[in-house]
Protein backbone atom coordinates (compact mmCIF):
# COMPACT_ATOMS: atom_id res chain seq x y z
CA UNK A 1 0.00 0.00 0.00
CA UNK A 2 1.11 3.35 -1.00
CA UNK A 3 1.87 6.41 1.89
CA UNK A 4 -1.21 8.35 0.74
CA UNK A 5 -3.44 5.32 1.36
CA UNK A 6 -2.56 4.31 3.88
CA UNK A 7 -2.17 7.99 5.88
CA UNK A 8 -5.98 7.89 4.16
CA UNK A 9 -6.96 4.94 5.92
CA UNK A 10 -5.19 6.25 9.63
CA UNK A 11 -6.99 9.41 9.32
CA UNK A 12 -10.33 7.55 8.83
CA UNK A 13 -9.33 4.90 11.66
CA UNK A 14 -8.89 7.87 13.60
CA UNK A 15 -12.13 9.82 12.70
CA UNK A 16 -13.65 6.39 13.73
CA UNK A 17 -11.85 6.20 17.35
CA UNK A 18 -12.91 9.91 17.86
CA UNK A 19 -16.82 8.73 17.03
CA UNK A 20 -16.06 5.90 19.84
CA UNK A 21 -14.48 8.41 22.00
CA UNK A 22 -17.35 10.84 22.26
CA UNK A 23 -20.10 7.50 22.21
CA UNK A 24 -17.87 6.67 25.45
CA UNK A 25 -18.29 10.09 27.08
CA UNK A 26 -22.10 10.12 26.22
CA UNK A 27 -22.91 6.74 27.24
CA UNK A 28 -20.92 7.58 30.62
CA UNK A 29 -23.69 9.57 31.70
CA UNK A 30 -25.98 7.26 30.59
CA UNK A 31 -27.75 5.13 32.94
CA UNK A 32 -27.77 2.39 34.27
CA UNK A 33 -24.44 2.93 36.34
CA UNK A 34 -22.81 -0.48 36.66
CA UNK A 35 -20.94 0.21 39.79
CA UNK A 36 -20.13 -3.80 40.17
CA UNK A 37 -18.27 -4.21 36.99
CA UNK A 38 -16.69 -0.57 38.08
CA UNK A 39 -15.39 -1.88 41.10
CA UNK A 40 -14.59 -4.93 40.04
CA UNK A 41 -12.14 -3.54 36.98
CA UNK A 42 -10.84 -1.03 39.63
CA UNK A 43 -9.62 -4.07 41.64
CA UNK A 44 -8.41 -5.63 38.56
CA UNK A 45 -6.37 -2.85 37.71
CA UNK A 46 -4.96 -1.91 40.95
CA UNK A 47 -4.41 -4.48 42.79
CA UNK A 48 -3.00 -6.86 40.65
CA UNK A 49 -0.66 -3.83 38.87
CA UNK A 50 0.55 -2.05 42.24
CA UNK A 51 3.55 -4.34 42.94
CA UNK A 52 4.66 -4.69 39.23
CA UNK A 53 4.46 -0.77 39.39
CA UNK A 54 6.11 -0.06 41.98
CA UNK A 55 8.66 -2.56 41.48
CA UNK A 56 9.54 -1.05 38.02
CA UNK A 57 9.34 2.22 38.76
CA UNK A 58 11.64 2.16 41.96
CA UNK A 59 14.13 0.33 39.81
CA UNK A 60 14.39 3.38 37.41
CA UNK A 61 14.38 5.82 40.13
CA UNK A 62 17.38 4.11 41.69
CA UNK A 63 18.90 3.95 38.10
CA UNK A 64 18.11 7.58 37.73
CA UNK A 65 19.88 8.63 40.87
CA UNK A 66 22.69 5.94 40.29
CA UNK A 67 23.56 7.40 36.35
CA UNK A 68 22.57 11.14 37.27
CA UNK A 69 25.59 11.18 39.50
CA UNK A 70 27.95 9.00 37.86
CA UNK A 71 27.48 11.64 35.23
CA UNK A 72 27.30 15.03 36.88
CA UNK A 73 30.58 14.02 38.97
CA UNK A 74 32.28 13.02 35.33
CA UNK A 75 30.93 16.99 33.89
CA UNK A 76 30.87 19.48 36.73
CA UNK A 77 32.53 17.13 39.42
CA UNK A 78 30.04 17.64 42.18
CA UNK A 79 26.59 15.53 42.25
CA UNK A 80 25.00 17.37 44.94
CA UNK A 81 21.95 18.47 42.56
CA UNK A 82 21.16 14.90 41.78
CA UNK A 83 18.54 14.56 44.15
CA UNK A 84 16.36 17.28 43.04
CA UNK A 85 17.05 16.62 39.19
CA UNK A 86 15.82 13.38 39.99
CA UNK A 87 12.76 14.09 42.33
CA UNK A 88 11.74 16.33 39.29
CA UNK A 89 12.33 13.85 36.67
CA UNK A 90 10.28 11.31 39.07
CA UNK A 91 7.71 13.90 39.08
CA UNK A 92 7.48 15.45 35.93
CA UNK A 93 7.96 12.04 33.40
CA UNK A 94 8.58 8.44 35.26
CA UNK A 95 6.01 8.53 37.30
CA UNK A 96 3.03 8.85 35.08
CA UNK A 97 5.19 7.70 32.18
CA UNK A 98 6.40 4.48 33.23
CA UNK A 99 3.01 3.51 35.33
CA UNK A 100 0.95 3.69 32.05
CA UNK A 101 3.45 1.75 29.96
CA UNK A 102 3.41 -0.84 32.76
CA UNK A 103 -0.66 -0.21 32.60
CA UNK A 104 -0.90 -0.78 29.15
CA UNK A 105 0.98 -3.87 28.83
CA UNK A 106 -0.77 -5.55 31.57
CA UNK A 107 -4.16 -3.93 31.03
CA UNK A 108 -4.23 -2.56 27.95
CA UNK A 109 -3.47 -6.08 25.92
CA UNK A 110 -5.57 -8.10 28.75
CA UNK A 111 -8.53 -5.87 27.52
CA UNK A 112 -7.78 -5.68 23.65
CA UNK A 113 -7.16 -9.61 24.05
CA UNK A 114 -11.02 -10.20 25.98
CA UNK A 115 -12.90 -7.93 23.62
CA UNK A 116 -11.29 -9.38 20.51
CA UNK A 117 -12.23 -12.82 21.99
CA UNK A 118 -15.95 -11.56 22.92
CA UNK A 119 -15.90 -9.91 19.45
CA UNK A 120 -14.87 -12.94 17.51
CA UNK A 121 -16.78 -15.74 19.84
CA UNK A 122 -20.64 -13.49 19.15
CA UNK A 123 -20.38 -12.75 22.85
CA UNK A 124 -20.66 -8.71 21.66
CA UNK A 125 -23.39 -9.57 19.65
CA UNK A 126 -25.33 -11.65 22.11
CA UNK A 127 -25.28 -8.24 24.40
CA UNK A 128 -26.93 -6.84 21.66
CA UNK A 129 -29.49 -9.33 21.50
CA UNK A 130 -30.02 -9.07 25.08
CA UNK A 131 -30.54 -4.99 24.52
CA UNK A 132 -27.01 -4.80 26.57
CA UNK A 133 -25.04 -1.51 25.00
CA UNK A 134 -21.46 -2.82 25.08
CA UNK A 135 -20.10 0.39 25.53
CA UNK A 136 -21.92 0.77 28.67
CA UNK A 137 -21.61 -2.64 30.17
CA UNK A 138 -17.55 -3.04 28.75
CA UNK A 139 -16.05 0.42 28.28
CA UNK A 140 -17.47 2.83 30.67
CA UNK A 141 -16.21 0.28 33.89
CA UNK A 142 -12.95 0.22 32.18
CA UNK A 143 -12.47 3.34 31.45
CA UNK A 144 -13.62 5.11 34.55
CA UNK A 145 -11.22 2.13 36.55
CA UNK A 146 -8.36 2.64 34.31
CA UNK A 147 -8.80 6.98 34.73
CA UNK A 148 -9.06 6.41 39.15
CA UNK A 149 -6.34 3.68 38.77
CA UNK A 150 -3.70 6.20 35.97
CA UNK A 151 -4.47 8.65 38.70
CA UNK A 152 -3.91 6.55 42.28
CA UNK A 153 -0.93 4.39 40.76
CA UNK A 154 0.86 7.54 39.80
CA UNK A 155 0.21 9.31 42.87
CA UNK A 156 1.68 5.80 44.68
CA UNK A 157 4.44 5.68 42.08
CA UNK A 158 5.88 8.76 42.89
CA UNK A 159 5.41 8.13 46.21
CA UNK A 160 7.76 4.82 45.62
CA UNK A 161 10.21 6.70 43.13
CA UNK A 162 11.05 9.27 46.12
CA UNK A 163 10.73 6.90 49.29
CA UNK A 164 13.92 4.63 46.88
CA UNK A 165 15.44 7.15 45.49
CA UNK A 166 15.60 8.88 49.20
CA UNK A 167 17.40 5.69 50.31
CA UNK A 168 19.57 5.28 47.79
CA UNK A 169 20.74 9.00 48.04
CA UNK A 170 21.00 8.32 51.30
CA UNK A 171 23.37 5.27 50.87
CA UNK A 172 25.10 5.68 47.81
CA UNK A 173 25.81 9.52 47.74
CA UNK A 174 26.18 10.14 51.31
CA UNK A 175 22.96 12.71 50.99
CA UNK A 176 20.73 12.73 54.23
CA UNK A 177 16.85 13.38 54.37
CA UNK A 178 17.27 17.18 54.89
CA UNK A 179 19.68 17.56 52.21
CA UNK A 180 17.41 15.49 49.52
CA UNK A 181 14.51 18.08 50.78
CA UNK A 182 16.44 21.26 50.39
CA UNK A 183 17.36 19.56 47.12
CA UNK A 184 14.36 18.50 46.11
CA UNK A 185 13.00 21.79 47.32
CA UNK A 186 15.04 23.86 44.94
CA UNK A 187 13.64 21.73 41.50
CA UNK A 188 10.18 20.72 42.58
CA UNK A 189 7.13 23.08 42.75
CA UNK A 190 3.89 22.12 43.89
CA UNK A 191 2.57 22.43 39.95
CA UNK A 192 4.39 18.74 39.52
CA UNK A 193 2.50 17.16 41.80
CA UNK A 194 -0.83 18.37 39.99
CA UNK A 195 0.55 18.06 36.11
CA UNK A 196 1.62 14.46 37.52
CA UNK A 197 -1.18 13.31 38.60
CA UNK A 198 -3.45 14.65 35.43
CA UNK A 199 -1.13 12.97 33.10
CA UNK A 200 -1.65 9.14 35.01
CA UNK A 201 -5.40 10.39 35.19
CA UNK A 202 -5.34 11.14 31.14
CA UNK A 203 -2.85 8.38 30.11
CA UNK A 204 -4.96 5.71 31.85
CA UNK A 205 -7.86 6.54 30.15
CA UNK A 206 -6.41 6.26 27.11
CA UNK A 207 -5.69 2.50 27.62
CA UNK A 208 -8.92 0.97 27.98
CA UNK A 209 -10.29 3.63 24.98
CA UNK A 210 -7.95 2.15 22.36
CA UNK A 211 -8.11 -1.48 23.57
CA UNK A 212 -11.16 -1.51 23.75
CA UNK A 213 -11.80 0.54 20.01
CA UNK A 214 -9.46 -2.63 18.59
CA UNK A 215 -10.82 -5.10 20.41
CA UNK A 216 -14.73 -4.45 18.73
CA UNK A 217 -12.78 -4.37 15.59
CA UNK A 218 -11.23 -7.73 15.96
CA UNK A 219 -10.69 -10.16 12.84
CA UNK A 220 -11.76 -13.88 13.62
CA UNK A 221 -9.32 -16.47 14.71
CA UNK A 222 -5.87 -16.24 17.01
CA UNK A 223 -4.52 -14.60 14.54
CA UNK A 224 -6.87 -11.60 14.80
CA UNK A 225 -6.54 -11.56 18.48
CA UNK A 226 -2.79 -11.43 18.10
CA UNK A 227 -2.66 -8.50 15.39
CA UNK A 228 -5.26 -6.76 17.99
CA UNK A 229 -3.15 -7.14 21.04
CA UNK A 230 -0.03 -5.30 19.30
CA UNK A 231 -1.47 -2.82 17.16
CA UNK A 232 -3.29 -2.43 20.71
CA UNK A 233 -0.15 -2.49 23.00
CA UNK A 234 1.95 -0.43 20.21
CA UNK A 235 -0.52 2.08 19.56
CA UNK A 236 -1.49 3.12 22.86
CA UNK A 237 2.70 3.11 23.84
CA UNK A 238 3.16 5.93 20.88
CA UNK A 239 -0.15 7.53 21.96
CA UNK A 240 0.94 8.22 25.70
CA UNK A 241 4.59 9.43 24.16
CA UNK A 242 2.46 11.50 22.00
CA UNK A 243 0.31 12.80 24.71
CA UNK A 244 3.31 13.30 27.25
CA UNK A 245 4.83 15.68 24.51
CA UNK A 246 1.79 17.80 24.87
CA UNK A 247 1.00 17.92 28.02
CA UNK A 248 4.55 18.86 29.52
CA UNK A 249 4.33 21.39 26.66
CA UNK A 250 1.15 22.68 27.98
CA UNK A 251 1.79 22.66 31.87
CA UNK A 252 5.47 24.14 30.53
CA UNK A 253 3.12 27.17 30.16
CA UNK A 254 1.72 27.54 33.65
CA UNK A 255 5.54 27.55 35.72
CA UNK B 1 -49.52 -9.40 10.82
CA UNK B 2 -45.92 -10.55 9.99
CA UNK B 3 -43.61 -11.63 12.50
CA UNK B 4 -40.38 -10.73 10.56
CA UNK B 5 -40.84 -8.81 7.56
CA UNK B 6 -37.73 -7.80 4.88
CA UNK B 7 -38.22 -5.30 1.85
CA UNK B 8 -35.57 -4.83 -0.94
CA UNK B 9 -33.06 -5.42 2.11
CA UNK B 10 -29.50 -5.00 0.58
CA UNK B 11 -26.41 -5.36 2.49
CA UNK B 12 -22.46 -6.03 1.97
CA UNK B 13 -19.23 -5.57 4.05
CA UNK B 14 -17.97 -2.48 2.09
CA UNK B 15 -16.32 -4.89 -0.95
CA UNK B 16 -17.56 -5.78 -4.08
CA UNK B 17 -17.20 -9.23 -4.19
CA UNK B 18 -20.47 -10.18 -1.66
CA UNK B 19 -23.15 -9.14 -0.89
CA UNK B 20 -27.23 -9.40 -0.58
CA UNK B 21 -29.15 -7.80 -2.93
CA UNK B 22 -33.08 -7.17 -3.35
CA UNK B 23 -33.94 -9.89 -0.41
CA UNK B 24 -37.54 -9.95 0.05
CA UNK B 25 -39.34 -12.00 2.72
CA UNK B 26 -42.14 -12.79 5.12
CA UNK B 27 -42.26 -14.82 8.02
CA UNK B 28 -45.92 -15.09 9.90
CA UNK B 29 -46.69 -15.25 13.48
CA UNK B 30 -45.51 -18.70 15.33
CA UNK B 31 -44.23 -20.08 11.49
CA UNK B 32 -41.05 -22.60 12.02
CA UNK B 33 -39.06 -20.90 9.33
CA UNK B 34 -35.86 -22.82 8.10
CA UNK B 35 -33.29 -21.59 5.88
CA UNK B 36 -30.15 -23.90 4.04
CA UNK B 37 -27.75 -23.27 1.23
CA UNK B 38 -24.50 -23.68 0.65
CA UNK B 39 -21.54 -22.53 3.19
CA UNK B 40 -20.25 -18.80 3.04
CA UNK B 41 -23.64 -17.71 1.49
CA UNK B 42 -24.64 -15.85 3.64
CA UNK B 43 -27.09 -17.61 5.99
CA UNK B 44 -25.81 -16.04 8.98
CA UNK B 45 -25.46 -12.77 7.83
CA UNK B 46 -29.00 -12.79 6.66
CA UNK B 47 -30.63 -13.96 10.11
CA UNK B 48 -28.25 -11.26 11.62
CA UNK B 49 -30.24 -8.97 9.54
CA UNK B 50 -33.47 -10.41 10.68
CA UNK B 51 -32.73 -9.83 13.86
CA UNK B 52 -31.36 -6.28 13.65
CA UNK B 53 -27.71 -7.32 14.76
CA UNK B 54 -26.28 -5.77 11.11
CA UNK B 55 -27.88 -2.68 9.18
CA UNK B 56 -28.58 -3.06 6.02
CA UNK B 57 -27.46 -0.42 3.05
CA UNK B 58 -30.53 -0.22 2.15
CA UNK B 59 -34.22 -1.57 2.21
CA UNK B 60 -36.51 -2.55 5.19
CA UNK B 61 -36.34 -4.95 8.31
CA UNK B 62 -40.13 -4.72 9.71
CA UNK B 63 -40.58 -7.05 13.45
CA UNK B 64 -44.41 -7.10 14.68
CA UNK B 65 -45.09 -4.72 12.03
CA UNK B 66 -42.40 -2.08 12.84
CA UNK B 67 -39.82 -0.30 10.48
CA UNK B 68 -36.66 -1.31 12.85
CA UNK B 69 -34.08 0.22 11.94
CA UNK B 70 -36.46 3.87 11.98
CA UNK B 71 -36.81 3.02 15.63
CA UNK B 72 -35.07 5.19 18.51
CA UNK B 73 -32.50 3.30 20.47
CA UNK B 74 -34.93 2.62 23.52
CA UNK B 75 -37.75 0.96 21.28
CA UNK B 76 -34.85 -0.93 19.03
CA UNK B 77 -33.84 -2.86 22.43
CA UNK B 78 -37.55 -3.30 23.77
CA UNK B 79 -37.90 -5.03 20.48
CA UNK B 80 -35.02 -6.82 21.05
CA UNK B 81 -35.83 -8.27 24.39
CA UNK B 82 -38.87 -10.50 22.34
CA UNK B 83 -35.90 -12.03 20.14
CA UNK B 84 -33.79 -14.76 21.10
CA UNK B 85 -30.46 -16.44 19.93
CA UNK B 86 -28.59 -19.36 19.88
CA UNK B 87 -25.70 -18.26 17.87
CA UNK B 88 -23.33 -20.38 15.68
CA UNK B 89 -20.38 -20.60 18.06
CA UNK B 90 -22.69 -20.53 20.88
CA UNK B 91 -21.44 -17.00 22.17
CA UNK B 92 -21.74 -18.00 25.77
CA UNK B 93 -20.45 -15.66 28.30
CA UNK B 94 -17.11 -17.65 29.30
CA UNK B 95 -16.77 -15.52 32.55
CA UNK B 96 -19.99 -16.73 33.79
CA UNK B 97 -21.38 -20.02 35.13
CA UNK B 98 -24.15 -22.25 33.17
CA UNK B 99 -25.95 -20.56 36.28
CA UNK B 100 -24.74 -17.01 35.94
CA UNK B 101 -25.70 -17.26 31.65
CA UNK B 102 -29.50 -17.59 32.24
CA UNK B 103 -29.91 -15.36 35.08
CA UNK B 104 -27.53 -12.67 33.64
CA UNK B 105 -30.19 -11.60 30.97
CA UNK B 106 -32.72 -11.56 33.58
CA UNK B 107 -31.36 -9.75 35.75
CA UNK B 108 -30.52 -7.42 33.13
CA UNK B 109 -33.42 -6.64 31.46
CA UNK B 110 -36.65 -7.48 34.01
CA UNK B 111 -37.23 -6.67 37.21
CA UNK B 112 -37.70 -9.63 38.70
CA UNK B 113 -35.98 -10.33 42.42
CA UNK B 114 -33.60 -12.31 42.33
CA UNK B 115 -35.17 -15.05 43.66
CA UNK B 116 -37.37 -15.35 40.84
CA UNK B 117 -34.48 -14.75 38.51
CA UNK B 118 -32.98 -18.03 40.08
CA UNK B 119 -36.35 -20.23 39.92
CA UNK B 120 -36.87 -19.00 36.56
CA UNK B 121 -33.36 -19.95 35.18
CA UNK B 122 -33.56 -23.09 36.71
CA UNK B 123 -36.78 -24.00 35.25
CA UNK B 124 -35.20 -23.40 31.83
CA UNK B 125 -31.75 -25.19 32.97
CA UNK B 126 -34.11 -28.58 33.85
CA UNK B 127 -36.13 -28.02 30.28
CA UNK B 128 -32.54 -28.38 28.56
CA UNK B 129 -30.74 -30.87 31.02
CA UNK B 130 -28.49 -28.67 32.62
CA UNK B 131 -29.26 -29.38 36.14
CA UNK B 132 -26.46 -31.14 36.64
CA UNK B 133 -23.66 -28.77 35.48
CA UNK B 134 -24.99 -25.40 37.30
CA UNK B 135 -21.44 -24.21 38.55
CA UNK B 136 -19.60 -25.37 35.37
CA UNK B 137 -17.98 -22.59 32.94
CA UNK B 138 -18.87 -23.14 29.66
CA UNK B 139 -15.48 -24.30 28.54
CA UNK B 140 -15.88 -27.31 30.98
CA UNK B 141 -19.11 -28.68 29.53
CA UNK B 142 -19.28 -30.64 26.21
CA UNK B 143 -20.55 -28.98 22.69
CA UNK B 144 -24.26 -30.55 22.56
CA UNK B 145 -24.33 -29.11 26.64
CA UNK B 146 -23.23 -25.72 25.44
CA UNK B 147 -25.64 -25.89 22.61
CA UNK B 148 -28.14 -26.68 25.08
CA UNK B 149 -27.11 -23.74 27.27
CA UNK B 150 -27.35 -21.29 24.36
CA UNK B 151 -30.94 -22.68 23.51
CA UNK B 152 -31.68 -21.82 27.42
CA UNK B 153 -30.52 -18.39 27.44
CA UNK B 154 -32.36 -17.77 24.17
CA UNK B 155 -35.23 -18.76 26.36
CA UNK B 156 -34.27 -16.42 29.26
CA UNK B 157 -36.57 -13.91 28.06
CA UNK B 158 -39.34 -15.44 26.74
CA UNK B 159 -38.67 -14.53 23.36
CA UNK B 160 -41.51 -14.68 20.81
CA UNK B 161 -39.37 -14.76 18.05
CA UNK B 162 -35.98 -17.47 18.27
CA UNK B 163 -33.16 -17.60 15.67
CA UNK B 164 -31.06 -20.75 15.96
CA UNK B 165 -27.99 -20.31 13.83
CA UNK B 166 -27.10 -23.87 12.77
CA UNK B 167 -28.04 -25.36 15.90
CA UNK B 168 -26.41 -28.97 15.09
CA UNK B 169 -23.46 -27.63 13.97
CA UNK B 170 -20.27 -30.12 14.49
CA UNK B 171 -22.58 -32.32 16.94
CA UNK B 172 -23.12 -36.32 16.31
CA UNK B 173 -26.73 -37.52 14.75
CA UNK B 174 -27.81 -38.58 18.85
CA UNK B 175 -27.14 -34.76 20.38
CA UNK B 176 -27.90 -33.82 16.72
CA UNK B 177 -31.76 -35.01 17.05
CA UNK B 178 -31.74 -34.60 20.96
CA UNK B 179 -31.59 -30.95 19.67
CA UNK B 180 -33.85 -30.75 17.11
CA UNK B 181 -36.29 -32.38 19.57
CA UNK B 182 -36.06 -29.93 22.39
CA UNK B 183 -36.43 -27.17 19.57
CA UNK B 184 -39.77 -28.27 18.58
CA UNK B 185 -40.70 -29.10 22.05
CA UNK B 186 -39.76 -26.13 22.92
CA UNK B 187 -41.57 -24.46 19.87
CA UNK B 188 -44.76 -26.71 20.87
CA UNK B 189 -44.47 -24.76 24.45
CA UNK B 190 -43.68 -21.11 23.84
CA UNK B 191 -45.45 -20.75 20.86
CA UNK B 192 -42.53 -18.91 19.27
CA UNK B 193 -41.73 -17.60 15.28
CA UNK B 194 -38.37 -19.75 14.78
CA UNK B 195 -36.38 -18.50 12.13
CA UNK B 196 -33.23 -21.35 11.91
CA UNK B 197 -30.44 -21.99 9.72
CA UNK B 198 -29.01 -25.33 8.92
CA UNK B 199 -27.02 -27.86 6.02
CA UNK B 200 -28.56 -30.37 7.73
CA UNK B 201 -31.58 -31.24 5.45
CA UNK B 202 -32.77 -34.23 7.44
CA UNK B 203 -33.58 -31.89 10.14
CA UNK B 204 -34.73 -29.01 8.18
CA UNK B 205 -37.55 -30.94 6.59
CA UNK B 206 -38.48 -32.01 10.94
CA UNK B 207 -38.35 -28.12 11.65
CA UNK B 208 -39.60 -26.18 8.81
CA UNK B 209 -43.16 -25.44 8.30
CA UNK B 210 -41.37 -23.44 5.17
CA UNK B 211 -37.89 -23.55 3.88
CA UNK B 212 -35.70 -21.20 1.52
CA UNK B 213 -32.81 -21.52 0.15
CA UNK B 214 -29.92 -19.04 0.17
CA UNK B 215 -27.88 -20.02 -3.71
CA UNK B 216 -25.66 -17.39 -5.03
CA UNK B 217 -26.72 -14.42 -3.22
CA UNK B 218 -30.38 -15.01 -3.73
CA UNK B 219 -33.31 -16.40 -1.46
CA UNK B 220 -35.51 -18.52 -3.20
CA UNK B 221 -38.43 -19.72 -0.68
CA UNK B 222 -39.27 -22.78 -1.63
CA UNK B 223 -42.03 -24.08 0.58
CA UNK B 224 -42.45 -27.31 2.41
CA UNK B 225 -40.49 -30.81 2.20
CA UNK B 226 -42.24 -31.85 -0.86
CA UNK B 227 -41.94 -28.27 -2.88
CA UNK B 228 -38.51 -28.11 -1.77
CA UNK B 229 -37.71 -31.51 -3.11
CA UNK B 230 -39.91 -31.10 -6.37
CA UNK B 231 -38.27 -27.35 -6.91
CA UNK B 232 -37.63 -26.58 -10.55
CA UNK B 233 -34.29 -24.51 -9.79
CA UNK B 234 -31.56 -26.65 -10.98
CA UNK B 235 -29.51 -25.61 -8.11
CA UNK B 236 -32.38 -25.61 -4.95
CA UNK B 237 -32.22 -29.47 -6.79
CA UNK B 238 -28.79 -29.92 -6.86
CA UNK B 239 -28.36 -28.87 -3.29
CA UNK B 240 -31.40 -30.09 -1.29
CA UNK B 241 -30.21 -33.62 -3.12
CA UNK B 242 -26.71 -33.20 -2.58
CA UNK B 243 -26.05 -33.80 -6.11
CA UNK B 244 -21.92 -33.57 -6.84
CA UNK B 245 -22.72 -32.15 -10.20
CA UNK B 246 -24.74 -29.32 -11.11
CA UNK B 247 -24.83 -25.34 -11.09
CA UNK B 248 -23.43 -24.98 -8.08
CA UNK B 249 -19.99 -26.93 -8.57
CA UNK B 250 -20.19 -25.69 -11.81
CA UNK B 251 -20.30 -29.46 -13.49
CA UNK B 252 -23.00 -28.91 -15.11
CA UNK B 253 -23.49 -32.06 -17.29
Amino acid sequence: MGVVPYLGLKYLEFLEFLRFFLEVLKTMFTPPFRKKEFVEQLYFVMNKSLFIVVFCVSFAAVVTIIESSFHMKIVIKNDSLVPGFAALLILRELGAVVTSLLLTSRVGAGYAAETGSMKITEQLEALQMLGINKINFIVVPRFLACMVAGLVLTIIANAACLFFALIVTEAKLGYGLGAFLSSMRAFVSYQDFIFSAVKGTVFGSVIPLISCFYGFKCKSGAEGVGQTTTKTVVTTTIVIIGLDFFLSWFFSYFY
Amino acid sequence: MSSIELKQLEFNFGTKDWGLENINLSIANQESFVMVGPSGGGKTVLLKLMAGLYHPLSGQLFIEGQDFHQLKLKQQQALMFKMGMLFQKNALFDSLTVLENVTFPMAEVTSLSAKEIKEKALHFLEEVDLMHALDNYPDEISGGMQKRLGIARALALEPKIIFFDDPTAGLDPITSRKIVELMLQLKKETSATTVTITNDMNRAFQLADRIAVLVDQELIITGDKEKTLNHSDPRVHQFVRGLMEGPLTGWDS
